[in-house]
């Protein structure tokens, strides 16, 4: 009679192994786009501290490099890390990130754009490729954001206004990095885009299409948007 | 005897199954470095050359589909028997009818360019087909629809299999595509080139006309490939119903005023007309227009003295210029209108 312990031992090790798989859960980043305290909505009628009313057609973002610092700080990132975030489109506006721990996440960093790496690595795959309407052809880099609506503060083309933010060749290298702190790792990242428009009259600057001082300034204020919200419950 | 039956049927469609694997994989092609010239700039290792690729990227090269009502292809602008560029035209005209504001550019020997277009602006050889594609004057579409065009294409995506292993078709993909046949439209068989590798002789005219060329035009367009990659002010006069500035677009920079790439001379035969907007046709206005660029303050200070070569060296001149010719690129069968 053969001994029946090294299957027995396996199974209860393979077991313990599944467990604590499960128990390492995934960490989910999750955006909530927003005007002030409302989730955005595609063209409806806002009106900025600077008397602007204005609609919002389109609103996509990069964000790359994501890392989470946990309480031992140790640092969770992610391969090839680059996600393009569209406001339309509900699915982008999460992420899942392998935590691979127990512990909870104090802090989140994160790059608004994308490096000079992918910016000089020619045609990329996913979330990079240039037919997601994210890459400039007349001057090769990607637009870190992209945000496009009316407003009658505008004296342009249909009153649009058109705010293609990028570039990465110093000294107007766009990318920001964007840190946030949290008390637990329940947590969601707003994104006010009335904190843009609150710091700007539309009348004045309205298309901003290449790299430069003026998509630097742009770029510095749109790093304010991002803030974290935490959650008491589990809820989410 | 039954098991042994389902093992060897086993082992039968594992190998049947290896077999076809080794045949659908794409075959592998590099790129031959001519002797004694640098190492290429484009990295290989992100986009490796096979024969299937090359293949759908000339498919993609010669194909209307990539402009928005299926008239116009890279073709259209690039003659493989005028050096690819556009001849005839001194600016370029695309879709509709509608003419660009620069003359189309040669294409050969882009795997040592680092920077791409008349200002630099493309840093990348994969990512410079998006502007033929995206301008209004030109293609008018969008590679996004392009992908889609292509995915209804049974053609298209047997191509692809073939190419990358699956029918996925994606902007990357056909992006890389086009640079795998980009890439391999090498000219090193001219006679200038057999005269180095010691295979013919210059005529007395074609040495005098080298010398001539080491002397007041070789700091820029440097040999072997005929152009050092930078961006220099030749002096010629802005184009007052174009104002194109030049690379100061890209770059924001006042020094940058009226810099254009220095093109290879590279089968310059046949790429007339020449300049940025093509505004001379004949090699003789270009010499010319070197030879006496007189007291220009704004000039790249490799022209601030003027060539003054004699009627005789000016002839010589372009006898050298000649010897850049090299047919056997210009008739390359592999480069042709895919059948």
């Amino acid at each position: 009679m053969r001994s029946k312990l090294p299957h027995v031992l396996f199974f209860t090790l393979f077991f313990q192994w599944i467990y604590s798989q499960e128990k390492k859960e995934n960490s989910s980043l999750q955006f909530k786009i927003k005007y002030e305290n409302e989730s955005l909505i595609q063209n409806k009628k806002y009106i900025s501290l600077s008397k602007d009313t204005l609609q919002l057609e389109t609103f996509r973002f990069y964000v790359s490099n994501i890392k989470f610092i946990l309480n031992d700080n140790s640092v969770i990132s992610e391969d090839n890390s680059y996600h393009l975030i569209d406001f339309e489109d509900s699915n982008t506006q999460i992420i899942s990130i392998q935590k691979k721990s127990n512990l909870e996440i104090k802090k989140v960093v994160f790059s608004l754009g994308i490096d000079s790496t992918a910016s000089v690595s020619g045609a990329l795959s996913g979330d990079l490729d240039p037919t997601k309407g994210m890459y400039w052809a007349w001057q090769s880099g990607y637009i870190n954001f992209k945000i496009e609506g009316k407003s009658s503060s505008c004296k342009t083309r249909n009153n649009g206004f058109q705010f293609h933010i990028g570039g990465y060749l110093k000294p107007n290298y766009a990318i920001r990095t964007i840190e946030l702190e949290t008390n637990n790792s329940n947590f969601e990242i707003n994104v006010d885009l009335a904190k843009l428009f609150n710091e700007i009259k539309l009348s004045e600057i309205n298309s901003i299409m290449i790299p430069g001082s003026k998509a630097m300034d742009i770029a510095d204020i749109a790093k304010l948007l991002f803030s974290i919200s935490e959650s008491l419950s589990n809820e989410k | 005897m039954r098991s042994k039956f389902i093992l060897l049927l086993i082992i039968g469609s594992i190998s049947v199954f290896l077999l076809a694997f080794t045949f659908l994989r794409p075959t592998p092609i590099y790129l031959e470095i001519p002797k004694g010239w640098p190492k290429p700039n484009y990295d290989f290792s992100k986009n490796s050359l096979t024969e299937e690729g090359f293949q759908l990227g000339r498919q993609l090269f010669y194909d209307p589909i990539l402009s928005k009502d299926s008239t116009i292809s890279c073709a259209s602008c690039h003659l493989q028997a005028t050096g690819f560029t556009h001849v005839d035209h001194s600016l370029s005209h695309g879709i509709d009818g509608k003419i660009g504001t620069r003359n189309s550019m040669t294409m050969m020997n882009l795997a040592w360019s680092k920077t791409f277009m008349w200002d630099g602006g493309v840093n990348h050889l994969d990512v410079q087909a998006l502007n033929p594609i995206t301008s209004s004057v030109e293609m008018n579409e969008t590679l996004a629809n392009v992908v889609l065009k292509l995915q209804k294409s049974e053609q298209y995506k047997s191509l692809f299999i073939a190419a990358f292993g699956d029918n996925s078709i994606t902007g990357q993909r056909i992006l890389k595509a086009l640079s795998q046949f980009e890439l391999m439209l090498v000219s090193s068989n001219s006679k200038y080139d057999k005269v180095m590798r010691k295979e013919a002789l210059f005529t007395n005219q074609e040495q005098n006309g080298y010398q001539l060329f080491k002397t007041n035009c070789a700091s820029c367009h440097s040999e072997p490939l005929f152009t050092n990659g930078e961006y220099e002010n030749n002096g010629i006069p802005i184009d007052t119903t174009l104002n194109d500035i030049g690379r100061q677009r890209i770059t924001e920079k006042s020094e940058d005023y009226l810099k254009f790439k220095i093109p290879t001379l590279r089968n310059i035969q046949f790429t007339n007309p020449y300049m940025h907007d093509g505004r001379f046709n004949k090699l003789t206005e270009v010499i010319k227009h070197y030879n006496s660029i007189g007291n220009n303050k704004k000039v790249s200070k490799q022209l601030k003295k003027s060539m003054n070569l004699t009627d005789n060296e000016r002839v010589d001149l372009v006898a050298f210029l000649l010897t850049l010719t090299d047919n056997e690129f210009l008739f390359d069968k592999r480069f042709v209108y895919p059948r």
